[in-house]
């Protein structure tokens, strides 16, 4: 590699101060480093660092998103034979999958991209590798069957509305990822709200999601109708199939077993919090089973529906893992993660049980929750302020 | 006595760790005292190029407060003195002849005792020894005519290739011990003294301290046995001051010698050595072969500051540390697996499995970035400071909320560990600093 090396060092010049190119320095700057583990030095005290940094940090998570695209690949083949009702292989069906994916990741990042070199120039901050995460985030959050040019949208809008109008990564309020998902939630609400299933089907095709199935419906037993379906239909809603994730849903969010490894990897590599997702899971199982009390006394069958499929159902366990997580726009202290987390999980419920209009709680859950993670953290600080104030009256 | 535990912090695994007992006598052709590396000292010459001094001798004192001077570590003459920008005065070089030392009076364990505070106060103050103590809050030179609530004392240096106190310690007991006995007189409090493994002094509280970097400075152990509330002055003082103290009182005079470690990943003789305080650089240097880049820090790799073979090491620093100042540019650097020869790292991100001491280089290892934050500073701060919302208190120069997130407790070196540890590459330390210098202006 040592010509790019040398490519490299002999155009720098050019992008230094009062060099031609100067303006694009940003962009030369993270090409550079992309490549090649920066020479910076430590200027003072510690001139010795951990060879940690955002770039290491940034690309595990994308890391741990790559096994979710592959067998999103393959579910995306798959549910394609069911509705056309044909046989295919593993590899046919992954082959299928990577044909209607790969365009929305190439449009994901190349919008992605833009904005983020764009804003590099303009407001001269380095090109943050965050975009990348949130780039790799944002096809695994749609369905297969999704435009292009409404990828190519909600792209630039999580990238500029949710991150670099607060100034970058670091600085925003909203999960940059999310606000995507949610802007083609509230603007191309029939093609995405997720009361139909997302697959490649024949055209006229419709069927029920796994959530919509309960949803509106009076006086029922959510598994009951979850079983029902699955007789009807060629999906198959059961607890088991669908914690394997061979169901219609956005990309990314199916298999539940890829994603727990990827919070186990997470967790063990030490950049993500284990108490947001234990806080979530706790919280939806909480309220899950707060709810089925209830049922009985509501005609509401999304009441009825058991913790455990909660957690299997939609996309909660992708948002935990991916979205939640995410450590700038949620609770800063360990105790406030415990609370972000929590509540991520109740509020998932509530609004999927309570709110059939919405299927999916997950989203707007962590949105509402990035919006109040500051006050979590603001009692959490305020109550280490009072145990010092304690003190020092003393 | 009690038992101190901390389990936060990191012992960092570096190569170039001083490993013989013996101890070589350095000799050095000059000394050198830095006025401007005294924090809020206003230095006000005493003597002039040319002049004779003797070991102890005053050369500077303090403006502000002028009981306060500076003694010269070396008999000889002063070879130079040499002024900054607006006449700060930067150095001033003792070139070394002979050994005349100025003799004051001794004090026996006795004496002392039954002494009180302005007889003991008034000695230290005229042998010039005064700057050896050191206060809390702003970690700064100590105002004599201040009544301390403590006086702590750190017997553990724990960062990292430092000199190991305990066998010094053993090997002074008796000047040590008159050391703290003469400090107890200073405090209406109490004298404590935080050591890794038992030692019985009197006069003191004694303390042991177990556990990884940071436990060993004084400001984590004043936070565990009695923090510093705000308007509250504590003194400290290195152990190794202590012993000179001691000797003032024991024979009358000053011995400026002390034990210096030299190691680091640059060094090819990692080496203990007995010198001067305030000796030059390049007399450490004499064992080490000088072909590759290296950057030479008067103190720890963590706190210190980078010096040049012409310059002289800190007064309050009993460590040279040499470390590479070669950086490579691996390919993909951000997507290799890495391992224990190439990277190092707190958090599991590379495969780092074993622990061999490291070779550190000069190497940010990143680029600076916005904070986001992954534990990575709070694993490392066994205090209880939340140090995110006081770094954004600072950055906000929110003088109030620093105070309340308990800023009067904090000094950077705390901190050393959370910029080594930072994955966006913030010196963290540089902010507390920043913070304090802000607190110490609003008054």
């Amino acid at each position: 590699m040592k010509w790019l090396r040398n490519l490299l060092d002999q155009i720098a010049p050019h992008f230094e101060k009062d060099g031609k190119l100067e303006k694009f320095g940003p962009v030369f700057e993270a090409t550079d480093t992309i490549f090649f583990s920066t020479d910076e030095r430590t200027e003072s005290g510690p001139h010795i660092r951990d060879s940690i940094d955002i770039k290491r940090v940034m690309i595990l998570v994308v890391i741990a998103l790559i096994p979710c695209y592959i067998f999103g690949a393959i579910n995306v083949g798959y549910q394609k034979s069911l509705t056309f009702g044909y046989q295919a292989t593993w590899m046919e069906n992954l082959s299928t999958g990577a044909i209607a994916i790969i365009p929305i990741i190439v449009v994901t990042f190349m919008s992605g991209a833009f904005w983020e070199l764009l804003f590099g120039i303009v407001r001269k901050h380095p090109i943050s590798e965050g975009f990348l995460v949130t780039c790799a985030l944002i096809p695994l959050t749609l369905p297969p069957s999704i435009p292009l040019w409404q990828v190519a949208v909600a792209t630039s809008f999580g990238i500029v509305i949710g991150k670099e109008i607060f100034g970058g990564v670091g600085m925003n309020i909203f999960n940059p990822a999310l606000m995507a998902r949610a802007f083609l939630y509230f603007t191309y609400p029939v093609d995405i709200s997720g009361d139909k299933v997302w697959a490649l089907a024949p055209d006229g095709y419709s069927g029920p999601t796994a959530l919509s199935i309960a949803a509106g419906q009076k006086n029922a037993d959510a598994v009951g109708l979850l079983n029902d379906a699955s007789s009807d239909l060629v999906f198959d809603y059961s607890w088991v199939n669908m914690f394997f994730g061979w169901i219609p849903g956005s990309i990314g969010e199916t298999n539940k077993i890829i994603i727990i490894l990827g919070a186990t990897f997470l967790i063990l590599v030490g950049i993500t919090s284990w108490r947001v997702m234990a806080g979530s899971v706790l919280g939806l199982f909480a309220m899950g089973y707060l709810m089925n009390l209830f049922s009985p006394y509501s005609s509401n069958a999304m009441l009825s529906i058991p913790p455990h499929y909660h957690l299997v159902m939609g996309s909660f366990l992708f948002g935990t893992v991916f979205m939640a997580t995410e450590p700038v726009t949620g609770a800063h202290t360990d105790t406030g993660r415990w609370i972000f987390g929590f509540l991520v999980g109740v509020l998932t419920v509530i609004i999927r049980s309570i709110n059939p209009a919405y299927p999916e709680g997950i989203m707007l859950a962590i949105l509402l929750m990035n919006a109040f993670a500051p006050l979590i953290d603001y009692f959490i600080v305020q109550s280490n302020i009072k145990k010092r104030m304690v003190r020092y009256a003393q | 006595m009690k038992n101190i535990v901390i389990k936060k912090g990191h012992d960092i695994r570096m190569s170039g760790l001083p490993t013989n007992n013996s101890i070589s006598d350095f000799h050095s052709s000059s000394v050198s005292l830095l006025p401007n590396q005294f924090r809020g000292v206003k230095p006000k010459l005493m003597v002039s190029e040319g002049d004779k001094v003797k070991v102890g001798q005053a050369l500077f004192f303090d403006k502000t407060k002028p009981d306060v001077k500076w003694p010269s570590p070396a008999n000889g003459f002063v070879k130079e003195i040499k002024f900054g920008p607006r006449r700060v005065i930067e150095k001033i070089e003792i070139a070394i002849e002979g050994k005349e030392t100025l003799k004051h009076g001794t004090l026996s364990k006795e004496q002392i005792k039954s002494s009180n505070k302005d007889t003991i106060l008034g000695h230290i103050l005229n042998a010039n020894l005064f700057p050896l103590i050191r206060q809390r809050p702003f970690n700064k030179v100590a105002d004599p005519n201040c009544d301390p609530r403590d006086i702590f004392i750190s017997g553990y240096n724990s960062a990292p290739l430092a000199v190991d106190i305990h066998p010094i310690l053993e090997r002074n007991k008796e000047a040590f011990q008159l050391g703290l006995t003469a400090l107890s007189k200073l405090t209406s409090g109490e004298v404590f003294l935080t050591l890794k493994e038992a030692i019985d002094f009197e006069d003191v509280q004694v303390q042991t301290i177990a556990g990884p970097h940071p436990s060993g400075n004084v400001g984590i152990q004043i936070h565990h046995i009695k923090p510093l509330k705000p308007n509250e002055v504590i003194w400290t003082m290195n152990a190794q001051h202590v012993i000179t103290l001691g000797r003032l009182f024991e024979s009358g005079i000053y011995d400026p010698k002390i034990i210096v470690s030299i190691g680091g990943s640059g060094a090819d003789k990692p080496d203990f050595a007995k010198a001067l305080m305030g000796t030059k650089i390049e007399s450490f240097l004499d064992n080490q072969s000088s072909n590759k880049p290296v950057r030479i820090i008067s103190g720890d790799v963590l706190t210190g500051h980078t010096v040049e073979r012409h310059d002289f090491i800190g007064f309050y620093d009993s460590s040279i540390t040499i470390i590479d100042d070669k950086v490579d540019r691996p390919f993909l650097g951000m997507l290799s697996p890495g391992s224990s020869k190439t990277k190092y790292s707190l958090t599991n991100t590379f495969l780092t499995l074993t622990n061999t001491f490291f070779n550190f280089t000069t190497s940010q290892n990143g680029e600076k970035r916005a904070m986001v934050p992954i534990n990575a500073w709070e694993k490392v701060l066994p205090m209880d400071i939340l140090p995110n919302p006081l770094y954004r208190a600072i950055l906000a120069q929110d003088v109030e909320e620093m105070e309340q997130l308990g800023i009067w407790e904090c000094d950077d070196e705390d901190f050393a560990l959370c910029s080594f540890a930072c994955p966006s590459k913030i010196d963290v330390g540089k902010v507390i600093r920043d913070g304090l210098d802000l607190l110490e202006q609003e008054g």
